[in-house]
């Protein structure tokens, strides 16, 4: 057998940090710096591994196939069949080399500011490294949720042991919340695996055979059957809305985020929370259409909720993380929405989204804890003027702020921009005539959502980066830097773009706080491919297209038969749809395929 | 390949992002030479700016025929696809969603969303280039000697370079996603501009609220290029061809820019140009968003006569102008654009006669004069449309040149720009206010300086809609819009329908546009195709409630509205300039020893853009060179546009009354501040307590204040009040429920979140282990 098969490829690529968390482990005894440096050259050669894995994939994943796919028997007997099955798809994909990527972030912020226990510290978060790679990479339902649950584990004790004063509670809270949403998800999978086994015969928890069954004999959505599909898509439902998180589910989060250390928040805010979209978009769509077309104004709804509502209590904060992790239940809103649009650019759009947050919320999340270890506060009154202090640290926010409130030419703009283009696809021709008008409102209600996260962000800005130079409490005593009066103003340079502050001039304060190497390297990775997204947003867009139109074609269909425009809403076979489009005229005919998803057009 | 001058166009925003760069790049080793790449980049686009401007100018072959009707001109280059999602909407979605019969003669491919980054070249984008570039040129050299012992002194250029770099791409773009997206660039550069001097806060405060207002504004763009991309299936202007030999009819191509019937009116036609027209009112600070412009002074000089003055805000003249088939096609929407400038006009200027900070009378002089623009693009004429880019050419001259002069002022008085603090300095900086006095004069409209010839045309289009009839009579058409586009706005109203596509003309795009206002459609989507129910229906015409404001009655009282502004702003100009440069000399103790002239790279680019603000509006209104030249921009040869020229001449009977307007107001400035102290008592002690309202600026920022921000503030502590106490109360509470369970449960709760986390996992392998014994 080939070594460096895909396959195997994929397993060592998974299996490498829990090796790293046995060397950090071995190494206990030679200080913080060996395991610690353990833990960075572990997550740089999980890193190189899928990157490299990613880049045999591509080729593979655009053409909507799996890839790296492995098989190995687990617990098969009889009609009995776990498999420890592994594969990379275009849904995936980049989730998985984003898991890689923010694990080097996440060593690379803890570099300082872990000095208690380090091997624990370094070994759980190698352990969670596997267990978010894991998560991704699994094609088995039981092995999915195994990961799924193993991601809960290291991040309890992350936050419990190494977080801050409320540590305790918030662990416990994160911990019995998200449990008890997946156990609940838990319950809805193995519905759907003893439905389709009693369909096919053998008890298979292959996700894609599962699918497949499913289409063939989808689970009941009427009251004979006893409206299992619903039942099951609430189970899914309360699993992956806790995680993501949807309002009103969403109250664990700034806990666990505000006592969290920043390596976990960096972890938590970048990949854990996607899984639970990944979810929707893995389970749900593909195996529920009927329920998930039903279900989907509702969610849409409870994403544009979850927009604005975040965005204006994060407006409330006072303390910087705590409004940077409200600011993720708004963005996260878009995610939600643009998968319960069911329209392809929407669709498409959130999960590029996925990513697109990922990279922001980790690269401020990572830099709250930068300015936390300098000024031991996150208090957004107590800060100010950090920008003549750590110009680059200042730049960097600057630049991550700006991907998180979608300018365009960074990459949170495609994300958003996609979804909302889709909701009005959607909003436009996709629905039946009485429900355009709430479908725009909401629409339009979400690009509200716009406007408002520019604001507390800019707001937070203002106040910690900008104006006189505060002095927080337990600072290291910098005089305050005398404040401009006019053209030629006295102030620290900001340094915004690659030179320095003091080529002339009138002397200020050093930027004697800004970035070390250590924080380079974990912020440094993030910002590049902030900006390649933005630019070019086609690269990341095309391996994923095929799998996502696969996965949500099921639901698109359906709610195409539900809510476009038959009248009694029951679901249609789907044949029956274009004769019902074509032999009722005069009524509100809707072009469930909108025309303008044609629009832009390919030049020679 | 044929090479031709158009093909140079991506040099011109090329040229200062490669300045930018190579700011950022080298600035620290560069030192006090640190200007010299963004200078470079951005003299060469000027240079490259100005070969288009000469080469389009020969092709057009500017104002033949009086009133001219060129042939439209354009050149697209295609730079790289940006985002490709190809088949959207093909493969693997089932029959059912392609439900639709798609019309007969079009070629449906899988459905790309594909955004081109494409660049084009027509008279209007090389005008605006050659004013972006030259004007930019201008003010980079004078930064040199303005910044020159700024510490930020590097990144003051790389942000210049890069506004450039963004302004240029925004007028270059051939595609509504573009302009979004240099819309919102060009919006950062402002940002980062007026933010310059971040450890002010009052600097932080007003970048902040300048991108916030900026956004609102940017709100109505993204959902008006939403509906668009609805209503006719692409985003980009000009028409292309795919590689399968499709044709798509880009918005303002020029086969739909021919066709009559090319746009859609009635609500959703309106909803699209009210949108943008609120995306203009905020970039170029329109009421109700020109709250942001004069907080924008907090910036450094010469960035708030680039961008605050000469170009970003000009964005939205542009984008109506660009726009002006879609508005053509709306009256209703086109009339709300000369209420709102009219409106922002003579408000601003009430406000800029009792500002005594000279920036901040400029500040407002810009609202004021952008409001100028907006009236006559809203008339909807070529007379309009060419008068409102004309303004902005001649404007960004003149108000560049002022803002110029007052940061040569301020850079002289150490910081101080209020004028109550100095006076009398004509005898220190002569050829400061020299200049200045020319600016003005061009600002206040006095014969023959740049101002007066376009004022003159923008109250002339003004003047021939207030009075159709008598330039009905030897004007043809002007005034009078057909109806519509020839589009019957009631049934577009109740129908959201384009109504008829010539069978020849068939295309994937229009067909796409039927389709997609077919979503609205209630009656059988043949009609839309018949000709005979067309014409019928367009026999009983119910116009929006809107559209009835377009009455000539209105445009009289935009016409005096307009006359007044005139007159109040020579006032305004006047009484700075006799404020500033008149009476005793008087020089703050700020100053100390840099109370002099300013060096030869601030007072050439002064001399330059002075000898530009008294020739220009002369020798173009003479050649009649720019609105000819204009007049070949695809977007206004739209039948409806083009039918509106007018023969070129001068209209003495206007002529004379904004004279005298002018005039007037210069006499009163005169009266009031020639040769007086600057401190000593004001004019506006006359006003009683409008001279209150007119100082605090109308209270729109304490109107805001308390209807928008405080409201929204307080609800976001409701909201999370609400968070804490209800939602996560609840959580809490169902998290107690196992308490009341019994022993049992209260022994897990140990505290011993190991304990916690042992059970969860035993509890999952529990049930694993369970069905798999169970099977076993």
């Amino acid at each position: 057998m080939n070594p460096f098969s895909p396959a195997n490829h994929l397993i060592l690529v998974i299996l490498t940090p829990l090796v790293g968390a046995l060397a950090a482990w071995l190494l206990g005894s030679r200080g913080v710096s060996a395991v610690r440096q353990s833990a960075a050259v572990t997550t740089l050669i999980t890193l190189t591994g899928a990157v490299l894995l990613i880049l045999r994939a591509l080729p593979e994943v655009s053409a909507g196939h799996a890839f790296a796919v492995s098989e190995g028997p687990w617990l098969v007997d009889g009609p009995f069949d776990i498999r420890f099955a592994l594969g990379l798809d275009g849904l995936s994909i980049w989730l998985f080399g984003l898991s890689a990527l923010l694990s080097v972030t996440a060593v690379m912020v803890s570099w300082e500011a872990i000095k208690e226990k380090p091997v624990g510290f370094y070994a759980l978060l190698l352990i969670l490294e596997s267990a978010m790679l894991g998560v991704f990479a699994a094609r088995d339902v039981i092995l999915f949720y195994v990961f799924f649950e193993f991601t809960l584990v290291p991040l309890f004790f992350l936050i419990g042991i190494w977080g801050h004063d409320d540590r305790r509670r918030a662990a416990v809270k994160f911990f019995i919340y998200t449990l008890a949403g997946s156990v609940l998800a838990f319950l809805g999978l193995l519905t759907i695996v003893l439905w389709s086994a009693s369909h096919t015969g053998t008890l298979s928890f292959d996700i894609a055979k599962l699918s497949a069954g499913l289409a063939a004999h989808p689970l009941p959505m009427d009251a004979r059957g006893g409206w299992l599909q619903w039942w099951v898509f609430l189970a899914l439902f309360a699993g992956f809305a806790v995680k993501v998180p949807i309002v009103p589910f969403h109250t664990w989060l700034p806990l666990a985020h505000v006592e969290a250390p920043t390596g976990a928040s960096v972890d938590l805010a970048g990949v854990l929370l996607k899984i639970g979209i990944y979810g929707f978009l893995r389970f749900s769509l593909p195996m529920l259409p009927e329920a998930t077309a039903a279900a989907a104004p509702w969610i849409l709804s409870l994403g544009v909720i979850g927009i604005l509502y975040g965005a204006l209590v994060a407006l409330a904060q006072s303390d910087l993380k705590r409004l940077i992790a409200y600011s993720s239940v708004s963005h996260m809103g878009y995610c939600v929405m643009g998968i319960a649009a069911l329209e392809p650019v929407a669709v498409e759009g959130a999960t590029l989204q996925l990513i697109n947050h990922g990279l922001s919320a980790a690269g401020l999340f990572a830099l709250v804890g930068m300015i936390y270890e300098r000024y031991h506060t996150r208090s957004i009154a107590n800060l100010g003027g950090i920008a003549a202090r750590a110009p680059w640290l200042a730049f960097m926010f600057l630049l991550f702020t700006f991907s998180s409130i979608g300018l365009p030419g960074l990459n949170g703009f495609v994300g958003e921009f996609m979804v909302l283009l889709g909701s009005f696809q959607r909003a436009w021709s996709g629905v039946a005539f009485e429900w355009r008008t709430s479908y725009l409102t909401m629409a339009v209600a979400a690009v509200v959502g716009v406007v408002l996260g520019a604001w507390y962000m800019l707001w937070a800005v203002e106040r910690v980066f900008f104006g006189a130079s505060r002095q927080p409490p337990g600072d290291h005593g910098h005089a305050p830097p005398s404040s401009a009066d006019h053209g030629a103003g006295g102030d620290e340079a900001h340094s915004h773009g690659g030179y320095g502050a003091h080529d002339h001039g009138p002397a200020a304060a050093e930027p004697t706080d800004d970035l070390r190497w250590y924080e380079w390297a974990a912020l440094t990775p993030l910002a590049l491919f902030v900006v390649w997204i933005g630019l070019f947003p086609a690269t990341f867009l095309a391996p994923s297209a095929a799998a996502v139109r696969t996965a949500m074609a099921p639901g698109a269909a359906a709610f195409a038969a539900r809510m476009g425009h038959v009248p009694d809403g029951s679901p249609l076979p789907q044949t029956a749809q274009a004769d019902a489009a074509t032999t009722l005229p005069g009524t509100a005919i809707v072009p469930s395929d909108p025309p303008l998803t044609a629009g832009f057009e390919r030049i020679p | 390949m044929q090479f031709s001058v158009a093909d140079l166009l991506v040099l011109v925003p090329l040229l200062p992002l490669l300045g930018a760069v190579c700011t950022v790049l080298l600035g620290r080793r560069l030192g006090p030479r640190a200007h010299l790449p963004a200078v470079a980049g951005i003299g060469a686009a000027a240079v490259v700016a100005l070969l288009l401007l000469l080469d389009t100018a020969s092709q057009v072959g500017a104002g033949h025929g009086d009133p001219p009707r060129p042939e439209p001109f354009e050149r697209i280059s295609t730079l790289w696809q940006w985002a490709t999602v190809g088949d959207a909407r093909s493969g693997d979605l089932p029959a059912a969603e392609a439900g639709v019969p798609i019309a007969p003669g079009t070629a449906v491919s899988g459905g790309t969303f594909s955004i081109p980054i494409a660049l084009r070249l027509d008279p209007l984008t090389a005008t605006l280039l050659m004013v972006i570039t030259g004007v930019g040129l201008l003010v980079a050299i004078y930064s040199i000697g303005y910044m020159h012992d700024d510490p930020g002194y590097p990144r003051f250029f790389a942000l210049v370079a890069m506004f450039v770099f963004s302004m240029s791409m925004l007028v270059a773009a051939s595609n509504f996603l573009l302009v979004y997206v240099f819309w919102e660039a060009v919006g950062a550069c402002s940002y980062l501009l007026i933010g310059f001097w971040y450890t002010k806060p009052e600097a932080a405060r007003a970048a902040k609220k300048a991108f916030l207002v900026n956004r609102v504004g940017d709100f109505g763009l993204a959902i008006a290029v939403f509906l668009l991309w609805m209503t006719y299936g692409t985003l980009n202007f000009h028409d292309t061809h795919l590689d399968d030999g499709t044709f798509v009819e880009g918005i303002l191509g020029q086969t739909r820019i021919a066709d009559e019937a090319g746009y859609v009116g009635g609500a959703v036609g309106t909803a699209i140009c009210l949108l943008m027209l609120l995306a203009a009112c905020g970039k170029s600070a329109q009421m109700p968003l020109h709250v942001w412009l004069p907080d924008a002074m907090e910036g450094p000089t010469p960035a708030s006569a680039l961008i605050h003055a000469a170009t970003m805000v000009t964005a939205g003249i542009y984008l109506i102008t660009r726009s002006a088939p879609l508005f053509m096609g709306c009256p209703g929407a086109l009339t709300m654009v000369s209420i709102v400038g009219a409106t922002t006009a003579l408000v601003a200027a009430l406000i800029a006669t009792v500002q005594n900070d000279l920036k901040r009378v400029l500040a407002y002089s810009t609202i004021s004069q952008l409001g100028y623009m907006f009236v006559a693009l809203g008339t909807g004429t070529m007379l309009g449309f060419t008068a409102a880019i004309f303004h902005l050419v001649t404007h960004a001259f003149f108000k560049a040149l002022l803002f110029l002069g007052a940061g040569s002022v301020m850079h002289a008085m150490g910081g101080v720009i209020d004028m109550r603090r100095f006076g009398g300095l004509r005898q220190v900086m002569p050829i400061t206010a020299a200049t200045f006095l020319i600016g003005a004069c061009a600002l206040a409209g006095v014969p023959p300086f740049a101002g007066f010839f376009s004022k003159d045309e923008v109250l002339a289009s003004l003047h021939a809609k207030a009075h159709p009839d008598a330039h009905g009579s030897d004007h043809g058409e002007a005034g009078e819009r057909p109806s519509g586009t020839g589009i019957d706005a009631g049934e577009v109203a109740d129908r959201g329908v384009r109504p008829f596509r010539p069978a020849s003309m068939t295309s994937r795009s229009s067909a796409l546009a039927s389709r997609a206002t077919g979503a609205l459609s209630t009656t059988d989507r043949a009609s839309t195709t018949d000709r005979a129910s067309t014409t019928d229906r367009a026999s009983t015409t119910e116009k929006l409630g809107l559209d009835a404001l377009d009455h000539p009655s209105t445009w009289r009282l935009l016409f005096w509205m307009s006359l007044l502004t005139a007159g109040l702003t020579a006032f305004y100009t006047f009484r700075a300039v006799f404020m500033t440069f008149t009476g005793p000399v008087r020089i703050p103790k700020e100053a100390g020893h840099h109370a002099h002239e300013s060096p030869p790279a601030m007072t050439n680019p002064l001399l330059i853009l002075a000898a530009l603000s008294a020739l220009s509006g002369l020798v173009l209104f003479v050649t009649n060179a720019l609105s000819g030249f204009l007049a070949a921009t695809p977007s206004l040869t739209a039948p409806a546009v083009a039918r509106t020229a007018v023969p070129h001449v001068f209209h003495w009977d206007i002529a004379i009354q904004g004279t005298l307007a002018a005039a007037i107001g210069i006499a009163v400035a005169a009266i009031g501040h020639l040769g007086r102290r600057s401190d000593s008592p004001q004019m506006e002690r006359y006003l009683g307590p409008l001279g209150a309202l007119f100082a605090n600026k109308f209270y729109c920022d304490q109107i805001y204040a308390a209807l928008i921000v405080k409201p929204l503030e307080a609800l976001a502590m409701v909201t999370a009040f609400f968070d804490r106490a209800i939602v996560d109360g609840t959580v809490d509470a169902i998290g107690q429920v196992p308490l009341a369970w019994g022993s049992a449960i209260r022994r897990m709760q140990s505290g011993l979140v190991q304990r916690y986390a042992l059970a969860g996992v035993v509890g999952v392998l529990a049930i694993v282990l369970a069905l798999a014994w169970q099977r076993l």
